[in-house]
């Protein structure tokens, strides 16, 4: 495939990752902030929304108009996100505007204005964020999952919680900021065209600190909540559920992996044809393996009408259940084709490929190429992934249901 | 990239356009048809119609079908708009024979009884779910009030009510209308082998008939109405305005996607300054659709229930100052910067790419590359986007709102 990563590491501890593409004009950066939502202080939950907002009200010599308008210029696209572990701030543009929008970022990074007027406009967006979710409850439903199934803080809400934002404040914010930005933890990435010597010499210049002190690792307390319900007068039940696997290091991993797209990676996976086609009981209906460096799981999401949602529900355990009974041949032929094809059909595409290096390197310590991933998976089998359900049973779910009816989610 | 074109003496056009040094390919039926051309009586037959394609044929089976795409590991599906229903599949350049050959099967459905009963429950969830999400729910409606009566305003799934009184009797007669295949393109993009698969699709698609088929083809300035409605478990104000713009046929299609940047792109725009940025709404977004003979602009606000008033008259000074005293050369540059680059990094994927080059052909009968879009882009003028604004106000606007109910 001649494949090629790049990496170098600063002196601060600073880890930049490249995956060069051939054939794409554009190029994806991101910075992986050691900024995410379980890494926040306590009663500070949706902090890193505020900040993420904040930072781009004005950096450096310019305000906010005239930054806005500079990333505007560059014809750039923001890609920023907030996960568990990490505050991602990155964006896609065309090549050969990349040493100005690294230039322009490490202003945002490094010396945002943080204006106390520009905070109480964040830390409001951030409310509103919180309180539009009401009126999105299959968005909700998965974040509330994940804050039931994980250890908290591992799976914190990132939007954050109404009381905490209000009472958040620009000192404290500042404060968060001064602490996480960490560069000695940060992870740098670019996919698509770009130089990597003239980056590396960039972000040395912009970057370059002295090594910091490490940020306290988060203890994680066990939840022990295994059925949440909120009550809401839509029309459907929108049912979300999540069960424990191995994790991304794990040498299980790859069956885990397969296991789940036997369930459901395609249309002719288990819970599509069981739940969907033979039965008509919901339109939209998937699991999809979800993994954090400390903990991972299957989550499963399913939306139905209230007089079907028990029968979904039921429908969709017993099939995790029997997994463990029997594979067929084919089914993980089918399983393994759909990873594979899923890994190539991403690798074309740079912003895929920025985020997909930051979180292998984050998730396992290197980037793993197209190549061993795709042997991992051409070396699983019938028996091994039967061997690995035998060990860890995809039991004991944690269950949230947004919706008109609650449902008996039998523990 | 080299371009490839051939039509069946049936009338189905095959397009493709070839890149040797693509990891990837895709596929795609593009079927010129949807809610539009659907009476009242049949609404949300197309949509239901492109779920029974996938329940197979006189030989294979709903799950044999999707095992047999499974089996190539692609990323397959469908999509039903008031005007074009879509198959697309992406895969690696050794299943495109396979997979196209699948598709073209299915275009020849059997439309089983016992299929369209079990389907019928799914459509109807899926119903339900999108009466659950009112970013969507609100632009619906508001299409409806905007077309007042044009068949454009057709809902695209139906209602519960004209799904639950269909017949596969009335899908099978509007299929064998609708899926003629002088209305429909199969368009191919990326690494693949043009003849070997050009002839494979002559050979089994030949035999299709071609039909008499038409569309009612009326601009629609809209109504103009304006619409409140309230729903119990609502939380937020959710506000969608419609005002009418040019057709996906017009050479201004271009200017116009750019008025809509400069209006209500997610960032940097007016709307952007004047709401979001200032915590008044969430988000404040316009876009420009263009269709077939008509085209709208369409925004999505959302805020709370006490800002809607401001929020609106807000929305109301940006229109009549837009349509008052333009727009400026810097706005106009930043909202091409912004809709090149968005361009360009669609179209360096084939699946990207496959939704250009199908829609070009399906609207325009004609090939265009990426650099004839970028060209198009890159020489709109401010004078052009005058003269845009002053025969489609956008002060002129049919207006919807969904919010919660005031206690």
């Amino acid at each position: 495939m001649g494949e090629r990563f790049d990496r170098y590491t600063l002196k601060s501890g600073m880890v930049l990752l490249g995956e060069p593409l051939e054939s794409v004009e554009s190029a994806a950066f991101s910075f992986m902030l050691p900024s995410g939502a379980s890494v926040l202080p306590k009663g500070c939950c949706g902090a890193g929304n505020v900040i993420d907002d904040w930072i781009f009200r004005g950096a450096g010599d310019k305000d906010s108009r005239q930054l806005c308008d500079s990333l505007d210029s560059l014809g750039l696209h923001r890609n920023n996100s907030i996960g568990s572990a990490h505050l991602v701030i990155g964006a896609v543009l065309e090549a050969s505007n990349l040493s100005e929008a690294i230039s322009l970022y490490s202003d945002i990074i490094l010396r945002s204005r943080l204006e106390k007027e520009q905070f109480d406009l964040a830390r409001q967006l951030a409310i509103n964020g919180v309180m539009g979710m009401d009126d999105d409850p299959r968005h909700k439903v998965m974040l509330k999952l994940k804050e039931q199934f994980y250890p908290e803080p591992l799976g914190r809400n990132p939007l954050g919680k109404i009381e905490e934002l209000k009472t958040l404040t620009v000192d404290k914010t500042k404060e968060i900021i001064a602490a996480n930005f960490n560069l000695s933890q940060t992870i740098f990435t670019v996919a698509g065209k770009y130089d990597f010597d003239a980056v590396v010499k960039q972000i040395e210049n912009l970057f370059e600190t002295e090594e910091r002190k490490q940020i306290e690792p988060v203890m994680p307390v066990a939840k022990t909540s295994r059925y949440t319900h909120i009550q809401s007068e839509g029309a459907q039940v929108h049912i979300g559920l999540m069960t424990e696997t191995v994790r991304p290091c794990d040498e299980d991993y790859y069956n885990a992996r397969v296991a789940v797209s036997v369930l459901s990676g395609g249309m002719s996976a288990r819970l599509f044809t069981e739940v969907r086609e033979k039965r008509g009981l919901c339109y939209a209906i998937g699991a999809s393996y979800h993994g954090l460096k400390e903990e991972a799981g299957v989550a499963c999401y399913a939306g139905t009408t209230p007089d079907k949602a028990q029968d979904t529900l039921d429908v969709v355990i017993t099939e995790f259940g029997r997994l463990g009974e029997g594979i067929s041949k084919e089914e993980i032929q089918r399983a393994k084709v759909g990873l594979k094809s899923a890994l190539i059909l991403q690798s074309e595409s740079s912003s895929s490929r920025a985020s997909g290096i930051g979180s292998d390197f984050h998730l396992l310590g290197r980037v793993r190429s197209l190549d061993e991933i795709k042997e991992k998976i051409e070396a699983i089998s019938v028996d091994s992934v039967l061997e690995f359900l035998k060990k860890r049973r995809f039991k004991d779910f944690t269950v949230v249901t947004i919706g008109p009816k609650k449902i008996k989610a039998g523990q | 990239m080299e371009f490839k074109k051939k039509q069946l003496p049936n009338g189905l056009t095959i397009i493709g356009e070839v890149n040797k040094s693509a990891k990837s390919a895709a596929v795609g039926f593009f079927v010129k048809t949807g809610s539009r051309d659907e009476g009242k009586e049949i609404n949300g037959v197309s949509h239901f119609l492109e779920h029974m394609l996938f329940k197979g044929t006189e030989k294979l089976s709903a799950f044999e079908v999707n095992e047999a795409f499974d089996r190539t590991g692609a990323q397959f599906n469908a999509f039903t708009s008031e005007e074009n229903t879509v198959f697309y599949a992406a895969m690696l350049p050794e299943y495109l024979s396979e997979v196209t050959a699948l598709w073209t099967e299915l275009m020849r459905p059997i439309l089983r009884d016992e299929d369209f009963n079990i389907e019928k429950n799914v459509i109807k969830e899926e119903i339900a779910m999108y009466k659950d999400m009112p970013n969507f729910d609100v632009m619906d409606r508001c299409r409806h009030l905007y077309f007042n009566g044009n068949p454009c305003g057709h809902s695209i799934l139906g209602s519960e009510e004209s799904i639950d009184s269909l017949t596969c009797e009335q899908m099978r007669n509007y299929f064998s209308n609708r899926y003629a295949p002088n209305n429909m393109v199969l368009a191919l993009v990326g690494n693949f082998e043009w003849d070997q698969i050009c002839s494979q699709a002559e050979s089994s698609c030949s035999k299709w008939e071609k039909q008499d088929i038409s569309r009612e083809l009326k601009h629609c300035t809209g109504s103009g109405k304006s619409e409140k409605i309230e729903k119990q478990n609502l939380n937020r104000e959710h506000i969608c305005l419609m005002s009418s713009g040019v057709s996906a046929q017009d050479e201004r299609r271009f200017a116009a996607i750019l008025l809509g940047a400069i209006i209500g792109d997610d960032v940097g725009s007016r709307f952007f300054w004047e709401l979001v940025d200032k915590a008044l709404a969430e988000t404040a977004a316009m876009q420009f659709g263009a269709m077939d003979g008509t085209g709208v602009f369409y925004s999505y606000i959302r805020c709370s229930i006490e800002n809607r008033v401001k929020v609106l008259d807000i929305v109301r000074g940006i229109f009549e100052s837009i349509s008052k005293d333009g727009v400026t050369e810097d706005e106009l540059k930043k909202a091409k910067n912004k809709t090149l680059s968005a361009l360009v990094i669609k179209n360096e994927v084939p699946m990207g790419r496959l939704v250009d080059l199908g829609f070009n052909w399906t609207y325009l009968k004609q090939y265009r590359t990426i650099t004839d879009d970028i060209n198009a882009i890159r020489t709109v003028t401010v004078k052009d986007i005058h003269s845009l604004i002053e025969e489609f106000n956008p002060c002129n606007f049919t207006q919807l709102s969904l919010g919660p109910v005031k206690s």
